[in-house]
Parts: C-alpha cells; structure tokens; sequence
C-alpha cells in the first residue's frame, strides 16, 4: 500500500516538473535556446496565483489571470532579451538567460518582500479518500490539471493549423517560411504557451505548500534542465515521460536512499546513468 | 560639468560624514547577518531586535555617556561574504565587539578572524558547536543544536510521555546537530525511534516522508526545521491525517510559520528561547517595543539579535572600550537578564539559561512548559 502511495506523490510532483519542463523543451525545440529564466516564470506564476485568489477569493478566476498574465511576461522576454541576440552563438542567450532569473527572483524579493507569502484561504485542502489513500483535494487537481494542460497542448498541436505551423517551424524553419508561416508569431505563441504552463504549475504548487518564495524557481530552474535533457532535448513526449518518472524515482529515493542521496541529487545521478547508456536521451533520437 | 558637480557633493557629503564621526564618539558593534538571499527573512528579524536594543540603550544615556553604534553588512548567511565582512569590521571599522546575526556557515567561519585579532564575538542564533570552539573570544547566547535535541527528548518522553517517534530531519548541520542530541537523550527518557527521514533546506513538498511517517504510526513526531519548511510540512503531515503531536524547535519559532500551516499548525509545540507569555519585564518589554518598531511580532531570532547587543552593552559598560581583552573578561563573567532570559556562560563560551516550550494555541505562540534541568541543558564544556 506503501508503494502505491508513493507512486502517486510521484506522480503529483512529476506532473509539476512536467508542466515546467514542457515550456522548457518547446523553447529548445524552436530557437535552441536553454531557456533558465522560465523557472521564474514559474515563481511569478505562483505569486499571481496568491495575490489574486487574496484578492478576488477565486482560485480558477487567479490559474486563469496568472496564465494569462504570464503567457504575455514570456512573449516580452522573447521580444525585449532574446529576439536582439537570435544572431549570436546560444551560450550568449544562456548568460542573458541566468541573469534575467537572478533579476527576477531579486525583483520579487523586492515586491513582495523576503518572507514569501501565503493564502488567507488556503484552497483545495480538504482530505479525499482515494482507493483507501488519504489524498489532499490540490494533489488530485494538480495531476488531473496537468493532464487536461498537456492534452489540449497535444490536441492543438495536432489539429489546428497553428499546431501544424508549430510544428513545421521545429522541423524545418527556411522551407515553412517559404510556405507562408509567420515564424515570429509561432514563436510569440511558444513563448505565451510554455509560459502560461508554468505559471499553472507555479499556481499548484503555491496551492500545494501554501508558502510562494522569491527562491521557489531555484530548484525547478535546474531540475527541468535534467528532465529536457532526459527526454531528449525539444522533445515533448520525452519530456513528459521522463518528468513523471523522475517524480515516482524521487518519491521512492526520498525514502530508501535518502540517507545517501539528497532527493535533488537523484535527478542528477539519474541523468548521469541515462547519458553514459544513452548519450540522445531517454526517447531522443541518435543522430548518425 | 555635470560629473564635477556630483564628485563636488560627494567630497562635501565626505567631509560632513567624517566630521559628524568625529563630533560624537561612538562605540562601534559590528553586526553581520544575511539581509539578501535565502535567510533574509531571519537577517532583518535579527536586525531590527539588535536595532532596538541599541536604541534602548542609547536613549537611556548609552554605554558610559558614550553612544552605541550597530555596523550592519549583509552576508547573505555565506562564508564567502562573512570573511571579508570580519575583516572590514575590525579593519576599517574598529568595532569593539562584533556580533553574528547570521546562520551557522557564516558565523563560523568569521568566528576564526574574531579570534586571531583578538575582537570578542557573539553569535546570537546560530548552532553549529564549533563555532566557540574558535577560541576564547567567541561567545554564544543560543543554544546548541544538541542542547536543544535533548530538551525535545525531555519535552517528548517526559513530558508529554510519548515513547514512539518518528524523526524528520533538515539536512543541514542545524538540523544534524538537533537530531543528534535527540538520539543521544531519547533512552533516558524511554524513547523509541522508529524511523528517521531526511530532507534538504530546498525541499517544500514531503508527499513521500508524510505517506511513510504516516505508515509508521507513530505517538509523536520530531521535525527539525525553519518556518519556511516546517509551515508546508506540517500543514502537509495533518491533510494527510496524521493527528500524533508534532515537535518543533526554534527554527519553528516565527508568526509566519503560522501563516503558512494555517489552522494544521494548531497544538505544534517547539523548543526555543523567547516566552510570549513571560512576566519577566525584559521580555514583556521587548515583545511590544518589538512590535511597535518592526510592524510584525517578535521570534526567536529578533530576540536573539536584542540578547546579544544587551550582552554586549554590559560588558561595554563594566570594562570600557579600551582593552579588547578587558571586555572579553566581562562577557566571560557577564550574567545579565535580557528577553531571552537571564544569560551567563560556561568556560567554552555557552550559553547557560532555560529552554522556553511554546505551543501554537488559537492562531498564536504561548508558553507550554519551561525546561530547567541543568544537568540535561549543559551545553559542551569543550
């Protein structure tokens, strides 16, 4: 039973890593941009969530507004921080990158003070029995959200036309261009997409911990690193596989390895294991 | 034209500066604490408990008709930045008595510079035993983590008769060192730990210890932690329907801790050093002015911060502010009552005083018990 339980707080943290990782990979998939400043993203998302439900006493009313209101913070760090240095080598927007999320996380320092902060309310915390497992309202949601998120992510890339552009962008840029797709408005969509899933995520966690700090990205910043690289860089269903295991690994290693391994440094020696066997990643494809 | 008038009034705001400086002599306190990064929270709580002490003591005619002065630098609770820190306090600053303000890693590095200039130094919170193992320049007003595992063992075993525990355990030398003298006492007092967990300082989601601890069953729980991991920890342990009482420590002690866990922090009881319900009138006295200067309410570390420069004046007051050996003398020999209760030290430079229990009762701190078993407290010799 034990097991089973564990399994499922994996799944609950796997499908917060997923959320982050997936806007992660597409930013990848599309500019080859390692994209750091989006774990910030994620913390403003948290952030939005708090004050808004404070505000207003709705959670859905603060998922919507910080998705929305993120969405567009991610298209003006494209436009203002790396539409300007497209043309120079990726580790020049690699640097941009982790000084915008040192900035970010300063300025929130700064805003909304040292301590972090919290729900007046907190939402979504009533305990649920679920095959026998005493589970909290946010958890259940956090999973069932991730998988509504992800699926429509999937439905729209599949079958609207901006998904088949998206897609044509990833793969060959010259010739979708020369087809007629607007390639700066797949990537404004791309940025506003991945964006808005981490502030979903940002949402769930404040939700989950009831606490929302300036330093809530540190972790997520490297962690979905890993996991990109795990799923094979810019690929979104490997992304997605490899955050979930992640969350279930860490979940059993919390308990029968942490006197070892730090729950953060199995992630890492995960990724070590996965690249020395496979050097493309978990579902990457080797380039011959 | 635009830049000679700045370097103008730079040299002009100089000039003043040095000749104000001059006007008044002070008694300069060095004061390092992280007021950046991660620990800030703890840094300006600290700060503005040894703000007011200064301010008391001053409008109250000051150390022997001198005024004292607090010299604050962040350290961002890095030994990186603590070094240079010391030395520019000592250095370029003179100060008399430096005071940490800071966390363990800081303190105990800038602990070993104190002592080779031969400047006395007072950790005021922070843990780590080898901190007055620097030398005997170093003092502590604080508990060491062991000291205070051990009350937990007393406050668990003895007093609330609990006898099976689980333990979870912050990975860091706080935590390390408090899990520790929880071991070390929990036969005496007829415990059984059942299981150990551990985390890191990052960690804000415990879904695996919490179905794990849940498992084991237990008639207690022991967590070792800061406010910002023990407020998501135990509102998570008591969604997930675990009632066994959870026992903290004064890494607990903040109101934010019971802002995070909400109605779930109700009956947490922890091990700390300030008594909001003491009739002691330093303590009474610190709460309000506390709260009156700061616009939020008075934890361990505020008070921790206020003990220390108190801690100092005194020796200021007895020995002058000439002979850094004179003054190291009286800290040695001082017993003064502050808010954290009436503080003296043993040879190695500890902190002997009573561990204060506080219980979160109606949304707010109060006294539970107070511990004053002396042969249980007495912190390291050496």
């Amino acid at each position: 039973m034990l097991i089973f339980e564990l399994f499922v707080q994996g799944l609950v943290q796997g499908s917060i890593y997923a959320l982050i990782a997936v806007g992660l990979t597409l930013v990848y998939g599309l500019l080859r941009i390692l994209h750091v400043a989006h774990a910030g993203l994620f913390t403003l998302g948290g952030y939005c969530g708090v004050l808004i439900t404070n505000e207003t006493g709705s959670l859905t009313l603060a998922l919507l507004g910080a998705m929305m209101l993120v969405g567009i913070v991610g298209m003006g760090i494209y436009k203002l921080c790396y539409q300007p240095i497209l043309s120079h080598p990726p580790f020049v927007a690699l640097i941009a990158s982790i000084g915008l999320f040192i900035a970010m996380e300063e300025l929130y320092r700064l805003a909304f003070g040292p301590y972090g902060i919290s729900f007046n309310q907190p939402p979504l915390q009533t305990s649920v029995n679920f095959l026998g497992m005493h589970l909290k309202l946010a958890e259940i949601i956090t999973m069932l959200g991730a998988a509504l998120l992800i699926g429509a992510l999937a439905l729209l890339s599949a079958r609207t036309r901006i998904g088949v552009a998206w897609r044509a962008t990833v793969t060959m840029p010259e010739i979708a261009e020369s087809f007629g797709i607007n390639i700066e408005q797949v990537r404004y969509i791309n940025f506003f997409v991945g964006s808005a899933l981490a502030a979903a995520a940002g949402v769930m966690v404040a939700v989950l911990n009831n606490l929302v700090e300036p330093t809530m990205g540190s972790v997520p910043s490297y962690k979905a690193l890993a996991i990109i690289v795990l799923g094979g860089l810019g690929d979104v269903r490997g992304t997605l596989i490899a955050a979930l295991a992640l969350g279930v690994i860490e979940a059993y290693g919390t308990i029968y390895l942490g006197h070892l391994l730090d729950r953060d440094a199995i992630a890492f020696a995960f990724l070590i294991i996965v690249l020395m066997i496979r050097p493309q990643g978990l579902f990457g494809r080797a380039i011959s | 034209m635009k830049t000679t008038f700045k370097t103008f009034g730079v040299a002009l705001v100089a000039a003043f500066a040095v000749t104000t400086a001059a006007a008044a002599e002070t008694i300069k306190i060095g004061f390092n604490a992280p007021l950046t990064g991660f620990a800030a929270a703890d840094g300006k709580s600290a700060r503005t408990g040894a703000e007011l002490a200064v301010e008391q003591i001053n409008s109250a005619g000051g150390v022997n008709g001198k005024m004292l002065e607090l010299v604050v630098y962040d350290d961002q609770a890095s030994p990186k930045e603590s070094v240079p820190i010391a030395n520019r306090l000592i250095e370029k600053d003179h100060v008399k008595i430096g005071i940490s303000g800071s966390y363990s890693g800081a303190t105990r590095a800038a602990a070993g510079v104190y002592q080779s200039a031969g400047v006395p130094y007072i950790s005021a919170y922070a843990v780590h035993p080898d901190i007055t193992r620097a030398g005997n320049y170093v003092f502590r007003t604080s508990f060491v983590g062991e000291v205070q595992g051990r009350a937990g063992a007393k406050l668990i075993g003895d007093t609330l008769g609990k006898k099976k525990v689980s333990v979870i355990t912050l990975k860091n030398d706080f935590g390390k060192s408090l899990a520790a003298g929880f071991r070390e006492a929990a036969g005496r007092f007829g415990i059984q730990v059942l299981n150990e967990y551990e985390y890191s300082i990052k960690d804000r989601q415990f879904g695996p210890i919490v179905s794990k601890v849940k498992a084991d069953n237990p008639d207690a729980i022991y967590a070792s932690g800061y406010f910002f991991t023990a407020g998501p920890l135990v509102s998570q342990l008591r969604a997930a329907g675990i009632t066994a009482p959870i026992i903290g420590q004064e890494g607990y002690d903040s109101e934010k801790f019971i802002e995070i866990a909400g109605a779930a922090s109700e009956g947490t009881i922890i091990t700390t050093s300030l008594d909001r319900d003491s009739q002691a009138p330093e303590t009474k006295d610190f709460i309000m002015s506390f709260e009156k200067k700061a616009g939020f309410k008075a934890d361990m570390v505020a008070a921790s911060g206020h003990t220390a420069v108190k801690v100092a004046a005194a020796a200021l007051a007895k020995a002058g502010d000439r002979d850094p050996a004179a003054i190291r003398d009286a800290i040695a020999a001082t017993t003064v009552t502050a808010s954290t209760g009436t503080i003296s030290f043993n040879k190695l430079g500890e902190v002997r005083k009573d561990v204060q229990v506080q219980v979160v009762k109606g949304g707010s701190w109060h006294r539970h018990s107070v511990i004053s078993d002396a042969a249980l407290l007495a912190p390291p010799e050496q």
